[in-house]
């Protein structure tokens, strides 16, 4: 017994000392002390020893079995402490090994953010065509027969018979002709449910305009507010604006509307943010203190009538402002031509 | 349209202590903006934007009007000095001038023959002319212009001796007839056109626009027509445009100009010429004015104009504002009855056009800002909101290394992909680049390849659009998302990895791809029905393009709970000898019909003609025996030994 106990030592140090892995490490540790384990079977045998020769033996099994614990314990404590030499090794200034990663492009960011702070406030987005009918674009907001954004000139035009109704179809030149597709859409739908209209509506779509030069691409984006329900006034409106000025821009800007002309809106308005640069005081990059984002006003009542609306019951604000105005007036973006943003060389998308 | 004017110029009219910087200001935020005040020797130069709306603020004497209603309202004291505008002795010459009108264009002409001396303007008028950006020429030209600048009518002149008929007759063109213009430029007119003749067919001005090499004064002229002519704006807006002569008249007369202000043109010219050009009147003046300017009177209640603006303003300070912007207001009740001066004739209509007069006087600076109360009555629901699923997917493929570009929807007819006499087509494209709007977006995304040629790898994708022609309703537009990889290791598995995964992460499970004509072009189905392609263009480049909007109606939120499983899965791997023509999603497929204990079939390996499939079986309620995995993997291989005519390895 006590020969068997040497041996099993001997052995398992020899075994203990040559390990090359943690894994070997435990699958000795097993092979002698687990459940099964050499050593703890022959530990066993000492009851059939004699009643006399028990403590001995049992003295020298408990040795065994420190030895053997010791030496898987400073075997492991020898490969810890490689473990960490090898750590120490690391070079850690050698590049990192990233996982992908692309680039959304400015115009979804920016549609992001402003869609961010408008749903904060309760408005709701919706979606209309890009291709629409004159009625959207031009007749049922209000302008008149021979305007100037009516023309081949400003508009394009599709090459289609005219809708006897709706009129010619083109590519929308501003996000406004959702507001009639909106309105239209709940007054349809108050008729059906009985429901009340209560429109908070973000439209930010893709525009058009004949039109191409270092401020003007033939494409771009616009983001259509408009609220209609019942006593909704100017304050309103000043109250939106600037909510969404500081919110995209930053709590310092001041918002600011003054008269402008719209044939879609009465009053009209022209929207300003103070300027980022100078703080307000006047600089070269803006006017007198202010840049202006763009245009704003109440809903014209010939607008709320042709969508079926008593003006007398409901009024309304509406916005239609430039996602790349607002995207090129942030603060340390200061593209010089509009164009680069669809020009998609990856040497520009990539750094955003 | 901007115009610049002196400050001096202005104050000729406008008596106030303001300074050019105040007053630019205060005009900004209740008027007309001024955008930039800059200085100009001892002087002041503004640059200010008029709407279309207010033609009668394209001029200094407009302004100082519209600068003595606003003023006061911030406190600073101003007052309008109208023009003294002399009414000439009838003289006793009558040198013959017969003047021709047209019923249908004409709304006022104006005319006066006089004798002058031509030479140059004084400094003052050359000095107020050029910093309005208006070229000073000689006296006879340059009253023209200040007349038009300080009274904001158009005005032109002739050459008397230059009209051999002493007749101005105003007509339409006829197509084709041709004119030069005084600067030397010929055109053909499209025909419609409001011109001038000598009653003959000899077109000696293309009226409101500009006038002619053939009629126009130059330095040896003694007798000239002093001209004011008020027509039909639409057609002035159109000629102009056509023929792309945008003059300064041209651009105002086409916003319609107050025919009222017409004489005043001619005579604060006449006394012009008088004191800058020896002038002297040789005929009675001429007026055609068939209907003179009927005043029209709005309404508008107390109640309406303090529920736009949002705060209670009263009636006597609505009634102030109103008068001080010329209008005559009467009350009844707490109803305003407002009588349109002829200046304000055009934009002055209707209730709300009263309201938005007397807030912005009243100051949109001086009204709170506050969120409306009203709530949109649209309810959240993300699995229908094609927002958030586009959102999302536009993350997932960012986060797994693409860059999203934003491509023209107008194609060049090179662009575009199919027959162009299906195509959405524009009428009045912007240059052969911009002809067609797109079917599909992945000649968009190749024209950026090619604009980064020098890019070794790329990954790009964009979602946006594609338009199909319907004769009978609008296009109809789709929502698709299309991707172009261009990498020395682009795999086809990757593309078709990246859709699958995606539409794991969409919730959509019934995403199949399927090759049509061998790799070249692969088409992805959702069930059974055709949504997208992937082709393989070349050895390093591959691109997909999908119908995100049919990804977007089948994306659901909705997962359902499978329960943990408790007895671990068994996993054997298998090795087949099969012939290359089948396809290893068909044998998966087959794998899995064999028995519900089939959790997961995947490729593990594939060399020469035998591929290694990897099975994980799995029970919900027991372990498996090694008897229960033997039996099932005997029926499979002998079901892939029938169907396939596979062989054990």
């Amino acid at each position: 017994m006590e020969n068997e106990l040497m041996n099993l030592k001997n052995n398992a140090v020899s075994l203990i000392l040559d390990a090359k892995s943690e894994k070997e490490l435990e699958e000795l540790k097993l092979q002698f002390l687990g459940k099964n384990g050499s050593f703890t079977l022959l530990v066993k045998e000492i009851a059939k020893l004699p009643a006399e020769k028990r403590p001995e033996v049992g003295v020298l099994a408990n040795e065994t079995k420190k030895i053997i614990e010791e030496a898987l314990e400073n075997t492991a404590t020898q490969f810890q402490t490689q473990k960490k030499e090898a750590i120490k090794k690391i070079d850690v200034t050698e590049p990192g090994l990233r996982p992908p990663l692309g680039h959304l492009h400015l115009v979804t960011q920016a549609i992001e953010e402003i869609t961010a702070i408008f749903e904060h406030i309760g408005f709701t987005r919706v979606r209309y065509p890009e291709i629409e009918y004159d009625w959207y674009a031009f007749e049922a907001l209000n302008f008149p027969e021979n305007h100037p954004a009516r023309d081949d000139w400003e508009t394009f035009f599709i090459d289609q018979t005219p809708d006897p109704q709706k009129g010619p179809v083109l590519l929308t030149p501003h996000t406004s002709s959702g507001q009639i597709r909106e309105m239209e859409r709940q007054v349809a739908n108050q008729k059906k449910t009985g429901e009340e209209i209560s429109i908070k509506m973000l439209n930010i779509a893709k525009t058009y305009r004949r039109q191409s030069d270092v401020s003007h691409t033939p494409m771009f984006h616009q983001f259509e507010t408009l609220v209609v329900g019942e006593n909704i006034s100017i304050t309103h409106l000043k109250g939106v604006l600037d909510y969404f000025v500081k919110a995209y821009f930053g709590q310092k800007r001041k918002s600011r509307i003054r008269p402008y002309h719209f044939q879609f809106t009465e009053p009209s308005f022209e929207t300003d943010v103070s300027c980022g640069v100078c703080e307000g005081k006047g600089c070269k990059l803006c006017k007198e203190g202010w840049l202006e984002l763009g245009g704003a006003g109440m809903v014209h009542p010939n607008v709320l009538r042709n969508c079926g609306l008593d003006p007398e019951k409901y009024s309304g604000f509406a916005s239609g402002w430039g996602v790349e105005r607002v995207l090129t007036m942030k603060e340390g973006l200061e593209i010089d031509d509009i164009r680069l943003l669809y020009s998609n060389k990856l040497e520009f998308l990539d750094q955003f | 349209m901007n115009i610049k004017i002196l400050d001096s110029w202005l104050k000729d009219y406008l008596k106030t202590n303001a300074s050019a910087k105040e007053i630019a200001k205060e005009m900004s935020l209740t008027s007309v903006s001024i955008e930039r005040v800059e200085p100009h020797n001892s002087d002041y130069v503004y640059d200010i934007e008029v709407t279309t709306n207010r033609p009668d603020l394209m001029s200094v004497v407009g302004l100082a009007r519209e600068a003595a209603a606003v003023l006061p309202q911030a406190n600073i004291q101003a007052k309008f000095v109208a023009p003294t505008i002399k009414i000439p002795e009838k003289p006793l010459a009558k040198t013959p001038l017969t003047i021709i009108s047209d019923e249908k264009n004409v709304r006022r002409i104006c005319a006066a023959v006089m004798e002058v001396t031509v030479g140059k303007s004084p400094s003052e008028i050359t000095e107020r002319l050029e910093t309005s950006d208006i070229r000073s020429l000689n006296n006879l030209i340059d009253i023209t212009n200040y007349v038009m600048r300080t009274i904001g009518h158009p005005t032109h002149v002739f050459d008397y001796d230059r009209l051999p008929n002493h007749t101005i007759r105003i007509r339409e063109s006829k197509k084709g007839e041709t004119i030069t213009t005084l600067d030397g430029k010929s055109y053909t007119l499209p025909g419609g056109d409001i011109i001038a003749d000598e009653g003959t067919n000899n077109i000696i001005d293309l009226i409101s626009i500009m006038g002619l090499e053939n009629s126009v004064v130059n330095d040896n002229t003694k007798r000239i027509v002093l001209f004011i002519d008020n027509v039909d704006p639409h057609k002035i807006r159109k000629t102009s445009m056509q023929l792309g002569i945008r003059t300064e008249a041209a651009q105002m007369n086409e916003k319609g100009i107050d025919p009222e202000r017409a004489m005043d043109a001619l005579l604060f010219g006449i006394s012009l010429y008088e004191k800058y050009a020896k002038g002297k009147l040789i005929a009675p003046i001429i007026d055609i004015y068939p209907h003179p300017y009927k005043p029209k009177t709005v309404s508008v209640t107390l109640a309406k104009i303090q529920e736009v603006i949002g705060v209670p303003i009263t009636l006597v300070k609505s009634v102030a504002i109103l008068e001080k912007l010329g209008f005559a207001v009467t009350t009844k009740e707490t109803t305003i009855l407002a009588t349109v001066p002829s200046f304000r004739a055009e934009d002055i209509s209707i209730p709300e056009d009263l309201i938005e007069e007397i807030a912005r006087v009243y100051g949109y600076h001086n009204l709170p800002n506050q969120l409306p109360g009203i709530t949109s009555n649209s309810i959240v629901n993300f699995s229908a909101n094609p927002f958030y699923w586009e959102e999302r997917a536009k993350n997932a493929l960012k986060y797994w290394g693409y860059t999203e570009v934003y491509t023209y929807p107008m194609v060049s007819e090179a662009m575009y992909e199919g027959p162009t006499s299906e195509a959405v087509k524009l009428a009045n494209p912007l240059g052969e680049e911009f002809v067609y709007m797109r079917r599909t977006l992945v000649p968009s995304l190749l024209k950026v390849l090619e604009e980064n040629r020098q890019a070794t790898t790329l990954q790009i994708f964009e979602i946006a659009n594609v338009y199909e022609k319907d004769d009978k309703s609008l296009p109809r537009e789709t929502r698709m998302l299309a991707g172009l990889i261009r990498d020395s290791r682009a795999n086809f598995f990757r593309v078709k990895g990246l859709l699958e995964q995606l539409a794991d992460d969409f919730g959509i499970s019934n995403l199949g791809v399927r090759a049509t004509k061998s790799g070249l072009e692969t088409e992805i189905k959702l069930g059974s029905q055709v949504i997208g392609t992937i082709e393989i263009l070349d050895e390093d480049l591959i691109n997909f393009e999908i119908n995100f909007a049919q990804l977007v109606e089948h994306a659901t939120r909705t997962h359902s709970l499978k329960p943990l499983a408790k007895y671990p899965p068994i996993v054997e791997d298998i090795s087949l000898v099969l012939t290359e023509e089948i396809p290893t999603g068909d044998v998966i497929a087959e794998i899995k019909k064999q028995s519900s204990l089939v959790r997961e079939v995947t490729l593990l390996d594939k060399f020469e003609n035998s591929r290694t499939f990897h099975i994980l079986y799995q029970h919900q309620e027991k372990n498996l025996t090694s008897e229960e995995i033997a039996t099932l993997r005997a029926k499979i291989i002998q079901h892939l030994k029938q169907t396939f005519k596979a062989k054990l390895k």
